[in-house]
């Protein structure tokens, strides 16, 4: 990616964001009763047109002024001279997007897997991708950790999780009915 | 005398047995939560949050505050000891505490900050107890325009304080106050932003937007950049855990310091959307440019723990004055406090002094018992909470998001809200990402509807006068120092400039 296009990437797509949130507002229809009354998009159109001004200026700024001289919050000093002393650690896309292809998977799965079954599967699988190469230990603390999650969720807090389906509904009756859950 | 009369009501509400050892789990939780590797303290009592579903109101607001309190403490144990902040808010620990532990005096250094979190949270305590009830009389004078012009002032400084660049941390707001947008609109019930989803009619709840932007995203962070192994040096020598603490003299020599950190803390944590960290630093600066011994700052000072861990502790009392007095969160953890207070049906603000005081004074009195408690517990669990820092990081992490997606299906039951916090997540890592801070969009996304609320109003109720926000003493005054807060980091810049130019001119004469 051409490096003008990285630089100016977040508030560009921001403000097409906006542009689009823009037209959204204007389609809200609401009696305001007549008069001068202002309606329930003015407050959302406000503030869309405020954020895409910020983000033209930053583009405009990133693009033809120099970008360093950006304005930061009173605290701003301190906290990036504290992370120049850690270091920046390098960036792993690979690992990134598992992490988020787990997260989303975790959601889908769980209606049909069950609390019990889906976490247990999802709590062995992560570290794996997040790069603890113990299967034995995540196993292990997935089956434990997930009946340990059942067990404080459903019977201590009563909290109502999917229990699946098919087998893995009946799997998960039948654990409930074993921790004293009816 | 009907203050100490409401006070000694909270504490007997607290010693009674299932509120007493809420209390304590709540300090280990706190304590916990600030030491684990990949937790912080709003993610610590995000996560426990559900928890609080099925209990009754009072026993969920002892367990969130203790968390809160010694959640501010435990990572100064971590931050001295290994050179590991356990919190953001304790990075400035890392430049005198570790410099005082590699000199081998680590157990004086954890003396020092426990003494500080000690002096700053009580004082804070008493603070928060006398200033409560006159700022929620004063709020009970409030009209819209001055409600407005306190909540604009609250998310105007949330900008103003943030360390990110000031562009991005205003965008990040205005996303969060449109996604405060989304549902059917109070005023006239009209449809804004569902594209037609059903779910979205409802709006998006803040704790969603809370959840998946802290929660997920930070672990989504930490894993794009690798998690941390097992263990590191965190095996120490034993030498290493106990605390000596400073004489009396030692301590009346740094009276100024403790008196500077405190009400550092206390001013800051006042001020809506700073919180502990921003109150460490400020504290820090602070004492780098007005202290006694401020040249000795950063080589192992005993100052610039004494400042950062006092203005840190003192910030929980102070954040917690505009939570109750108005209703309005000072903070990541108080903004989830108000959660637990809205779920079990009771609004904070003014009127909960007069309906529900014994809530607000079990809630003074988990302040001050909880900030005795976390100090017994930094005493006494220095070796099994430095023992918690050998748990691998990626099984942290997991239990971290499943914790997450319980906590945000538990509220409504409702699927779709999973993958509305898995998208916030998402949102949350580009946000890192990309320096935009999440705070500024977290706290939109809770303070939007009372913005609008009483902007639309009062603009209802003045004839569309935009003119009377300011016009209004009161709510003038506070939009002045509201705009001037936004003004400060440009005037500063101009400033720095300015003197950098005379004396690149000076140099050149």
């Amino acid at each position: 990616m051409p490096k003008t296009l990285r630089l100016v990437l977040p508030h560009g797509l921001m403000l097409l964001a906006s542009v689009f949130l823009y037209w959204a507002a204007s389609r809200i229809e609401a009696d305001t009763g007549g008069g001068h009354r202002i309606g329930p998009d003015a407050w959302p159109k406000a503030i869309i047109v405020f954020m895409g001004l910020l983000c033209a200026w930053e583009i405009a700024k990133r693009l033809f002024l120099n970008a360093r001289a950006d304005l930061h919050g009173v605290v701003g000093g301190l906290a990036r001279e504290a992370e120049g002393e850690a270091g920046a650690p390098a960036f792993q896309l690979g690992k990134l997007l598992a992490g988020i292809a787990l997260v989303f998977g975790y959601v889908i799965a769980v209606p049909y897997l069950g609390f019990f079954v889906g976490t247990a599967a999802f709590l062995a699988v992560f570290p794996w991708f997040g790069g603890l190469r113990r299967p034995v230990l995540s196993t292990v603390c997935g089956v434990i950790g997930s009946l340990a999650l059942v067990v404080m969720f459903m019977r201590v807090a009563y909290i109502s999780l999917p229990l699946g389906e098919g087998p893995f509904e009946q799997l998960s009756i039948w654990l409930l009915a074993a921790i004293g859950v009816s | 005398m009907e203050v100490l009369a409401n006070l000694a009501t909270g504490f007997g509400h607290l010693f009674t047995p299932v509120n007493f050892l809420v209390l304590w789990v709540g300090l280990v939780l706190g304590m916990l939560v600030a030491v684990l590797p990949g937790l912080t303290l709003v993610m610590g009592v995000v996560l426990a949050l559900p928890f609080t579903y099925k209990m009754g109101v009072s026993p969920a607001l002892i367990l969130l505050t203790a968390m809160y309190v010694s959640g501010t403490y435990g990572g100064a144990i971590t931050a001295i000891l290994f050179r590991i902040p356990g919190e953001p808010m304790d990075v400035p620990l890392l430049w005198d505490g570790y410099e005082m532990t590699r000199r081998g005096e680590a157990a004086l250094a954890l003396g020092w900050s426990l003494v500080a979190a000690l002096f700053g949270g009580l004082v804070s305590a008493v603070v928060m107890v006398l200033l409560s009830k006159p700022v929620a009389g004063l709020a009970l004078a409030f009209s819209t325009p001055e409600f407005f012009a306190i909540v604009f002032f609250g998310l105007a400084s949330v900008v103003t304080l943030s360390g990110s660049s000031l562009v991005n941390s205003l965008i990040s707001l205005c996303l969060g106050l449109l996604i405060a947008t989304v549902g059917v609109d109070s005023i006239y019930g009209a449809e804004r932003f569902t594209f037609g989803e059903p779910f979205l009619q409802d709006g998006i709840e803040f704790l969603l937007v809370m959840v998946g932007a802290y929660g997920i995203g930070e672990v989504l962070t930490r894993m794009s950049t690798g998690f941390a192994g097992e263990a590191g040096e965190a095996g120490g020598g034993a030498a290493r855990f106990r605390t000596a603490f400073p004489t009396l003299a030692q301590m009346l020599g740094m009276k100024a310091t403790f008196a500077r950190g405190t009400a550092t803390g206390i001013v800051v944590g006042v001020v809506p959307g700073a919180g502990a960290t921003v109150s460490a630093f400020v504290a820090y600066g602070l004492e780098s440019q007005y202290g006694k011994n401020r040249d000795k700052l950063g080589k192992g000072s005993a100052e610039g723990i004494v400042a950062a861990k006092s203005a840190a502790t003192a910030s929980v009392g102070g954040a917690l004055v505009p939570l109750l007095a108005m209703g309005i969160p000072g903070s990541g953890a108080t903004a989830i406090i108000l959660a637990a207070f809205l779920l079990h049906g009771i609004q904070p603000g003014p009127q909960v002094f007069v309906s529900s005081p014994d809530l607000v004074y079990t809630v003074f009195a988990t302040v001050f018992l909880g900030v005795v408690g976390m100090c017994i517990l930094g005493f006494f669990a220095i070796r099994p909470l430095c023992k918690v820092l050998e748990a691998p990081e990626a099984i942290v992490s997991a239990f971290v998001v499943v914790f997450c997606f319980v906590g945000a299906f538990a509220a409504r039951n409702n699927l779709s809200d999973l993958y509305v916090i898995s998208a916030f997540g998402v949102l949350g890592y580009l946000f890192e990402r990309f320096d935009f801070p999440i705070a500024p969009l977290v706290l939109g996304t809770i303070l939007g509807p009372l913005a609008e609320t009483n902007f639309m109003t009062t603009m209802v109720s003045f004839d569309n006068d935009w003119t009377i926000f300011f016009r209004r003493p009161l709510s003038g005054g506070i939009l002045f120092l509201a705009f001037a807060g936004l003004a400060w980091p440009l005037v500063r810049a101009t400033l720095k400039r300015v003197r950098a130019a005379r004396e690149a001119h000076a140099r050149a004469a």
